[in-house]
């Protein structure tokens, strides 16, 4: 079974969400090629 | 990653419940600057400053990505003198992803925090002596060389 990643796209909101959090952000630079 | 490690459930519950994920193409400025991207994969833990603590090229399977994601964690909380939850996470490492290309490096940073917390260096000389022991060929126990002398 798989559990989909729901991704953040903008550093704004993912540095706002690990504030509000308490968490740290794995940020993922890919290449779609 | 897409294809092999993010659509194991295991991975992706362990992302959802334990970070906050973001994707950013390679190519995206100013980020691709700032953080000297030059090869993809290229994973990145920071702090809710965006400041980074642990970066990882290249693939990684499922059964590394999760130890390494942990190392991650705790390498932030470490290098933010959280030492309890950065134990908590390097515990879970060396428990959980013993034979991990992450746990060398947990069980050198183990030592070192709990020498931080408590001043007291036996940890450091037992880091060695395990390192040693259970990761004999591992930079880490290159590393944890002079602390045999504590």
């Amino acid at each position: 079974m798989e559990t989909k990643i729901k991704w953040e796209s903008e550093m704004s909101h993912a540095l706002a969400r690990a504030r509000k959090e308490g968490k740290y952000v794995l940020l993922d630079f890919f290449n779609l090629g | 990653m897409d294809a092999v490690t993010y659509p194991e459930e295991r991975v992706g519950t362990f992302i959802q419940e334990t970070m906050v994920p973001l994707r950013i193409k390679f190519d995206t400025q100013p980020f691709s600057t700032n953080f000297n991207i030059k090869w993809t994969p290229t994973l990145i833990a920071l702090d809710a400053e965006g400041k980074e603590h642990h970066r990882v090229v290249g693939f990684l399977p499922p059964e590394e990505l999760i130890p390494s994601l942990l190392l991650a964690i705790a390498k932030c909380s470490f290098d933010q003198e959280q030492f309890s939850s950065a134990l908590s996470a390097m515990e879970r490492i060396l428990a959980e992803y013993p034979k991990s290309d992450s746990a060398p490096e947990a069980l050198f940073l183990r030592g070192v925090a709990r020498y931080k917390t408590t001043h007291n260096p036996t940890p450091l000389k037992e880091a060695y002596e395990q390192l040693h022991t259970q990761y004999p060929t591992s930079e880490w126990t290159k590393r944890a060389y002079p602390y045999r002398l504590l």
